[in-house]
């Protein structure tokens, strides 16, 4: 029997259309009256666009180091050389007044004296900087030779260095300029023998090599029993296992980067005639076209032009941009946990709730046993043995957090269990599967939303503690969590390192928390602010 | 009641049981073991070493010989610590997580009650709303944030509490307060924000309208009526919450250097340091029991309407 849908118009007595509200549509009106919960949301939404498109930021790399720009603070107006130079002259002039050439007043010495005892080192720069920087201008203090060196070194370092950056290599396969990021392996490969010199099947074996000595080194790190022979075996199976396709792209990655090593040092030498002779404004952006057939294009920049808005770090990357792609895994690791803890605890409870009896029995019995597992502790033993990658993090993350969805899943099932579309579902002989996802879960999906929506702060929350331990994400990567506790142990010297993705964590736990209380205070006005 | 105490009781057997038999085979089935240095060993040695340790043997040769130890209350040697077996190490640094974890708790309760009652006594004033946006704060802040924060600004700017130690100086007792309020903050939150939300509703119930209309005074509905009924949220949520006291140790404990239970639970973790883990795993694991255990036991006093059979 078809059923054909009938569209009927209610009508009150003044012949005005009554539209029926939805739960949805009364949540919605209700949030938005929610003004803090509004707020939260549009944070939330504004992390994540930068979250997501990141890549599209005018940032510097996250894992680009620039030794010479360590533990620079955040400054808005002054370039990185500015402040290296800055603070090379600060430990300068401390060094002078140490030796009594930079005269202070007594009190201030005094004061410089207690600054030291209680080590506060960045009042005692402050002060003798400022000291300084007055006495070199009234002529009552000047550099030692040695000195001057020093800072002529740093200035003519501002001026001079360069950091280039190659934005794509492409070279002429079959009469077409192909980028090299396209090519197949064995072009890749015959292109590269042909720059070096070399025939394809040599710069292949030392493929292999370059590859299996890097799987030799993974090995060793996994497990430091394996020596010797064992060593060789396991590696031999391990190159058997990964396969050409595995093979090639790790190989291909290896030679993308001895080409475009190449390809920088073929153009350096024009670079720097173009630098000396003027004819170029930096930063420079340039096409070059090398003699041996490679088309480069490139970027030259003034390497201590850039500007640190927040800082660098002790290796000398971008703090902006570690935040930046930070909050990328920290959200990513929220969501994702979220949705898989929601995943298993839908299975579990729909079923326990659906079936019933012995099932039922079992599987909440099981929850209830993991319920008093200490189970951040397990978490961590997890982290610790089996090794720190975001991988075994997600994994370690989900498994514990499904129970309180599963125990929440299996009320719901049990009260709609009873309910009449059900029975009419199942009067008609649909399966238990059927009935299970087609019909109940859609209809407390709203609860678990809500649920999980709470939830998502407290994952970012576990991730970070784990990366705070030293048990989560691992440099290059960052994630709020390991920003904060790398900075843990310098905040004395360096605060803005601590300081800045503590706030930008806690911005965004504040909005989300608010924005989860606000949508379950919509969906469920009956509990208020309930935990 | 008697009989529920028992039952759960004997409930506590298997759970315990798995925790032991879990953690005892997660930490072996990873690779690496507790003597692989920086530099491997000598096989002849390393096989003493082992076989020292009983680390020859079968696993489930191992794993029985385990049990039978830890049933005897022996909790074995440390692999690392030599010299020193499981027991003393904790002994020595368990009490002083329990006197943080105590404490802090402690903290926790007297606040987030008080605060709790009196931000929904006084609604919608500013007695309501400090209490409560300080509360929406500690929900937010990670503890490892919060701890370096009180200590940047207490310790380094103002000076007024030492850095780190633990009883170590003239003032043992300064030492203890960042560590302790570090700690409770995110339980204050907790606690205060779920001890207004259900004493509002009690307050709207309809025994303190009657209590009212009978011309009681406004300090005995709220203290012995309310009270009463209100705090069942929150005694449920102790549970939950020691267990969360105890893993937040863990980062108090390293960033204000207190000696505690944590650092050996961090640490051994990396060394794989066997019995040290399981060791740490399994009392933190009975803290938790037994907690659970109190909660449901006050919770059965406190509320007659439940009965368990």
């Amino acid at each position: 029997m078809a059923l054909t849908k009938k569209k009927e118009i209610t009508t009150n007595e003044f012949d005005q259309t009554i539209v029926g509200t939805s739960l949805t549509k009364e949540a919605w009106k209700r949030l938005k009256k929610n003004r803090m919960a509004v707020i939260g949301g549009v944070i939330v939404i504004i992390y994540s666009l930068v979250a997501i498109f990141a890549d599209l930021l005018p940032l510097y790399p996250y894992d680009q180091a620039i030794t010479s720009h360590r533990n620079l603070r955040p400054s808005l107006t002054k370039t990185a050389g500015e402040l290296m130079l800055e603070q090379e002259m600060k430990n300068l002039f401390f060094q002078a007044w140490r030796q009594g050439r930079l005269v202070l007043t007594e009190e201030e010495d005094a004061q410089i004296e207690a600054w030291v005892a209680a080590s506060k080192t960045n009042n005692v720069w402050d002060l003798v900087y400022e000291r300084g920087t007055q006495a070199l201008e009234n002529g009552s203090f000047e550099w030692s030779a040695s000195e001057q060196r020093r800072i002529d070194n740093i200035l003519e370092d501002i001026e001079t260095e360069t950091l280039i950056t190659i934005n794509s290599v492409s070279a002429p396969v079959d009469g077409q300029m192909v980028n090299i990021e396209d090519m197949d392996y064995e072009t890749l490969i015959t292109l590269y023998a042909s720059l070096i010199g070399s025939d394809y099947e040599s710069v292949n074996q030392s493929m292999y090599n370059e590859v299996s000595a890097t799987v030799t080194n993974e090995l060793r790190a996994n497990d430091s029993s394996l020596t010797g022979e064992d060593l060789t075996a396991a590696v031999e199976m391990e190159m058997d296992a990964m396969g050409e396709d595995a093979f090639q792209s790790r190989a291909i990655q290896n030679v993308i980067g001895y080409i475009e090593q190449l390809a920088e040092r073929g153009a350096s030498s024009d670079i720097n005639t173009m630098i000396t002779s003027g004819g170029a404004q930096l930063p420079y952006r340039g096409v070059f076209d090398l003699s041996n057939g490679l088309h480069v294009e490139l970027e030259v920049s003034r390497m201590h032009d850039r500007r640190y808005i927040c800082g660098t770090d002790y290796l000398g990357r971008d703090l902006l941009s570690r935040i930046i792609y930070g909050s990328q895994i920290s959200i990513a690791i929220g969501l994702v946990g979220t949705i898989t803890s929601i995943f298993i605890g839908i299975l579990v409870g729909a079923l326990a709730g659906y079936l019933g009896g012995k099932v039922d029995y079992y599987l909440m019995r099981f929850v209830d046993i993991m319920y008093g597992l200490p189970y951040m502790l397990l978490v961590i033993i997890c982290m610790a043995i089996f090794g720190r990658n975001i991988i075994n993090l997600f994994f370690a993350l989900a498994l514990v957090s499904w129970l309180t969805i599963a125990r929440m899943v299996r009320g719901q099932i049990m009260s709609l269990k009873n309910q009449e579309y059900v029975e009419a579902a199942r009067s008609m002989g649909v399966g238990t599967m059927s009935i299970i996802f087609r019909h109940m879960i859609p209809n407390s999906l709203s609860v678990i939303i809500v649920y999980s929506t709470i939830r998502i702060p407290a994952f970012i929350m576990q991730e970070s503690f784990l990366s705070f331990l030293g048990l989560g994400v691992q440099a290059p990567y960052a994630s709020w969590g390991s920003l904060i506790g790398d900075a843990v142990s310098s905040m004395a010297l360096y605060p803005y390192k601590l300081i800045i993705p503590s706030i930008v964590m806690v911005i965004f736990l504040f909005s989300m928390n608010f924005l989860g209380d606000g949508l379950r205070d919509a969906f469920d006005p009956q509990s208020k602010n309930q935990l | 009641m008697t009989k529920y105490i028992i039952k759960r009781l004997v409930g506590m057997i298997p759970t315990l049981f798995i925790i032991v038999t879990l953690s005892f085979f997660i930490v072996r089935i990873a690779p690496g073991g507790p003597f692989d240095g920086e530099r491997a060993l000598p096989e002849a040695v390393k096989r003493n070493i082992e076989a020292k340790y009983h680390m020859d043997e079968p696993l489930i040769v191992q794993y029985g010989r385990y049990m039978f130890d830890v049933i005897r209350g022996d909790l074995g040697p440390s692999y690392k610590y030599k010299d020193y077996d499981v027991n003393t190490l904790i002994a020595v640094s368990l009490p002083n997580s329990i006197i943080l974890g105590c404490m802090a708790m402690g903290v926790a309760l007297i606040f987030g009650i008080s605060l709790g009652v009196l931000a929904a006594v006084r609604q919608n004033t500013l007695l309501d709303y400090i209490p409560m946006s300080l509360a929406a704060l500690g929900l937010s802040i990670p503890l490892f944030v919060f701890a370096p924060f009180l200590q940047q600004v207490f310790c380094m700017t103002l000076g007024w509490f030492p850095t780190t130690g633990w009883f170590m100086n003239d003032a043992p007792l300064r030492t203890m307060v960042l560590p302790t309020v570090a700690l409770s903050f995110a339980y204050y939150a907790d606690i205060a924000r779920l001890t207004r939300s259900s004493m509002v509703e009690t307050l709207r119930s309809d025994y303190i309208r009657t209590a009212r209309a009978k011309g009681m005074k406004n300090s005995t509905i709220v203290f012995k009526h309310a009270m009463k009924g209100a705090m069942l949220p929150v005694v449920s949520y102790l549970g939950p919450a020691f267990a969360g006291i105890l893993t937040g140790s863990i980062v108090v404990e390293q960033v204000f250097l207190v000696p505690g239970l944590g650092k050996f639970f961090v640490q051994s973790s990396f060394n794989r340091d066997y019995t040290l883990i399981v060791g740490v795993v399994i009392v933190y694991s009975v803290i938790l029991i037994v907690m659970n255990f109190i909660v449901d036991i006050v919770y059965a006093y406190l509320d007659p309407r439940i009965s368990y059979k």
